[in-house]
């Protein structure tokens, strides 16, 4: 017996030290989340099913990645594993600095490329090769104000389809005596103009590198009439998105465009039914388009671990089904999402995010969002007719594009 | 070494450390990133390019681009309001509170030094401030106006395109007043009495006193504080960042602003190079007008 237990205690320390043996392997990973969100949480998990490998997360404010991020690269410091918004793969990509992950994908049990959304994986294809995998995604579709639709006549069943239809809905919504307006969405100059703007581009059959277009001009002069006729609020011009929907969640507004990320501060400050519902569209049958956000995981060129760092990407890519209703992204891939959150304003996402389009890709994007971006505001601030603006910027968009 | 060590302590040799010391400080903190930035605004440097050597050089082609862009004009008109409008009324308040605090009333000295609060707050946090009291639909200003019935509407004092270049302005000059205040009161200090005694003996009203003794006595320090005011509104970079962002439509744009959008935003790092090369040729300017001041400056 008691040999036995000494057997024992003899074979447990070198069972212990054969796993101190194996090589331990430390990969340092960026991300803008903070502790108790998606990445920590999952490192945690990783790390308890490989207790061999340790992840360093680190946060990085979400305007300081790409800065950093290059810096990092430049100076030999960067990360393994790091996340990048969308729009951006491809500006890391074309410069060498991302590892192609297509070798792995194809011998991967877990990953398979069919089953990723077209937007999510357009926006990591660059020539050829896959540099990330989504880690979910989102995409925006109209919020509305079901209590202020049965006060002014509207019916909250039927929300508007088309353009024509969230004008008249905007109007009859508006009341300048109580400070409300019609609708909320976002105009302001920086990426998040880009990001709402395109999607009504994309419906009148434009895109990022097609913008001097009829269509395009129509939009832009859409919005220019929800701005001169105060249906919102001149701020939209400077307001981001999230302050936008903050004047929604005040009753200051009785809709507004905005994606899924609204959802949890909603369901705290807005005290009234909250509806959702698709983008509407130019005209009755016109083609849908919607906005793809969130961003990637990807592994850098620079990594000395390509296995282990596929191995933790691989696992977060397998965590798709749980990004609803644990961390608030949509699915960026085909699984089954069982007993979602806010069900009917998960549908109506679900439904959008067949529609989402990506921005780009191209390595130049912050540029061509910035001509996109003045665009709309020259248009906007009645500096420039819609059409003059849009052919400055599909010059600049040109330029750009032949270099 | 002990020859070194009496060198050290015998003042010549003193003088020479300390001499090399301030040009080595000089040289690696102020020189290098001065020419350095020279440099990067004449190659092609974009944010991954940036610490490698290989970077073609485009002589001047990156002024001509700048220049040539259409928002340059924009901005340099921006930039003299900006400059000109926050300086004069910073200087024309600040100078008449430090005259107010001149007169000895009760309390004057503390109140003074109260006035310095606005002037402690970081930048970013006077801009927050001020974009509550400025939002469009929900700020303090717009109640205040509507309630006095001075205007029916609300001003969209960030978003109005015609308006948000001289809310920054606005901002701005409230938080620049406090220094002025202060440097100019101590001027003010350094005044003797017995001089306006002698004046007022002589029959010198108010405004005589002012225009012939503080005035001339004050050129000094006056010229200092505006050529301070200018360094420091060119500096002037959290209050956009915090209220405009240079918008809407870049009407509020000013050249500090720019050359970090055009660096960081759009990462084309030579093109906001060659603006903050240009800045620095005109602070150049205006630091030697400063010193230039302050040389001349007369003891009583």
């Amino acid at each position: 017996m008691k040999l036995k237990t000494c057997i024992h205690a003899v074979a447990g320390l070198l069972a212990s030290t054969a796993i101190v043996s194996a090589q331990e392997v430390s990969l340092d990973l960026w991300t803008i989340d903070d502790p108790g969100e998606y990445h920590y949480v999952l490192a945690e998990e990783f790390m308890e099913k490989h207790p061999d490998i340790k992840i360093n997360v680190r946060t990085v404010q979400f305007e300081d990645m790409v800065n950093d991020l290059a810096r990092a690269v430049a100076t030999g410091t960067g990360p393994d594993i790091t996340y990048i918004d969308n729009p951006e793969v491809a500006l890391f990509a074309s410069r060498g600095l991302l590892m192609d992950l297509k070798p792995y994908i194809d011998k991967s049990e877990i990953v398979n490329v069919e089953d990723i959304y077209p937007g999510p994986l357009a926006s990591v294809t660059y020539e050829g090769g896959i540099y990330g995998l989504p880690r979910g995604a989102n995409t925006i579709a109209l919020y509305y104000n079901a209590d202020m639709y049965r006060e002014a006549g509207l019916d909250p069943d039927n929300p508007p389809k088309t353009w024509d239809e969230l004008y008249e809905a905007a109007k009859a919504l508006t009341k300048p005596e109580e400070n409300v307006y019609g609708i909320a969405f976002s105009a302001v100059a920086t990426e998040e103009g880009t990001f709402q703007f395109l999607p009504w581009l994309q419906m009148t059959g434009g895109d990022y590198d097609n913008v001097a277009t009829e269509g395009g001009a129509r939009a832009l002069n859409f919005w220019k009439r929800l701005l001169d006729e105060r249906l919102a609020s001149p701020d939209t011009l400077i307001r981001g998105q999230w302050d936008s929907t903050g004047t929604f969640n005040a009753g200051s507004a009785a809709m507004s465009i905005s994606g899924p990320w609204e959802l949890p501060r909603m369901s705290e400050e807005a005290d009234f039914e909250y509806r959702a519902a698709l983008l509407p569209v130019p005209e009755e049958g016109a083609t849908r388009a919607s906005a793809l956000g969130e961003g990637d995981n990807v592994i850098l060129a620079s990594t000395d671990n390509p296995d282990e760092a596929f191995m933790f990407v691989e696992f977060l890519y397998a965590q798709m089904p749980r990004v609803w209703n644990e961390f608030g992204y949509l699915p960026a891939s085909d699984v089954e999402v069982t007993d979602p959150n806010n069900a009917e304003i998960y549908a109506v996402f679900e439904e959008s995010m067949k529609y989402a389009r990506n921005r780009g890709p191209h390595p130049e994007w912050p540029r061509i969002s910035q001509a996109i971006q003045q665009a709309i505001q020259s248009t906007l601030t009645g500096q420039a007719e819609a059409e003059a603006a849009l052919e400055t910027a599909q010059q600049k968009i040109d330029g750009v594009l032949g270099d | 070494m002990a020859r070194f060590i009496r060198s050290v302590r015998d003042a010549r040799g003193l003088d020479a450390v300390l001499v090399w010391l301030a040009l080595g400080y000089l040289g690696v903190f102020s020189a290098f990133p001065l020419v350095y930035n020279v440099v990067i605004s004449l190659q092609t440097v974009d944010l991954f390019s940036l610490a490698s050597f290989e970077r073609p050089f485009v002589g001047l082609q990156n002024y001509r681009e700048v220049l040539g862009d259409p928002v340059a004009g924009t901005v340099l008109w921006n930039t003299i309001q900006f400059v000109v409008l926050s300086v004069v009324f910073q200087l024309a308040i600040g100078f008449g509170l430090a005259l107010f605090f001149q007169q000895d009333f009760p309390g004057a000295t503390y109140l003074r030094g109260l006035f310095l609060a606005g002037w402690i707050m970081p930048a970013l946090v006077v801009g927050a401030v001020w974009s509550w009291i400025l939002a469009g639909d929900f700020g303090v200003l717009n109640y205040l106006l509507r309630s006095l019935g001075i205007t029916d509407g609300n001003i969209f004092w960030l978003s109005d395109p015609n308006v948000s270049l001289y809310s920054v302005i606005i901002a701005n000059i409230w938080l620049g007043i406090p220094f002025n205040m202060i440097l100019l009161s101590v001027g003010l200090a350094a005044i003797p009495r017995d001089v306006y005694e002698a004046a007022e003996l002589d029959g010198a009203g108010a405004w005589q006193r002012f225009f012939t003794i503080t005035l001339p006595l004050m050129r000094a320090p006056l010229g200092a504080v505006v050529s301070l005011g200018i360094i420091f509104t060119l500096q002037q970079f959290d209050l956009f960042a915090a209220l405009t962002q240079g918008g809407p439509s870049n009407a509020s744009n000013v050249a500090q602003y720019w050359s970090w959008q055009l660096s960081f935003q759009t990462y084309q790092i030579s093109y906001g190079s060659v603006v903050s090369v240009l800045m620095i040729v005109f602070v150049v300017a205006v630091a030697a007008v400063y010193t230039r001041s302050t040389r001349h400056e007369q003891s009583y």
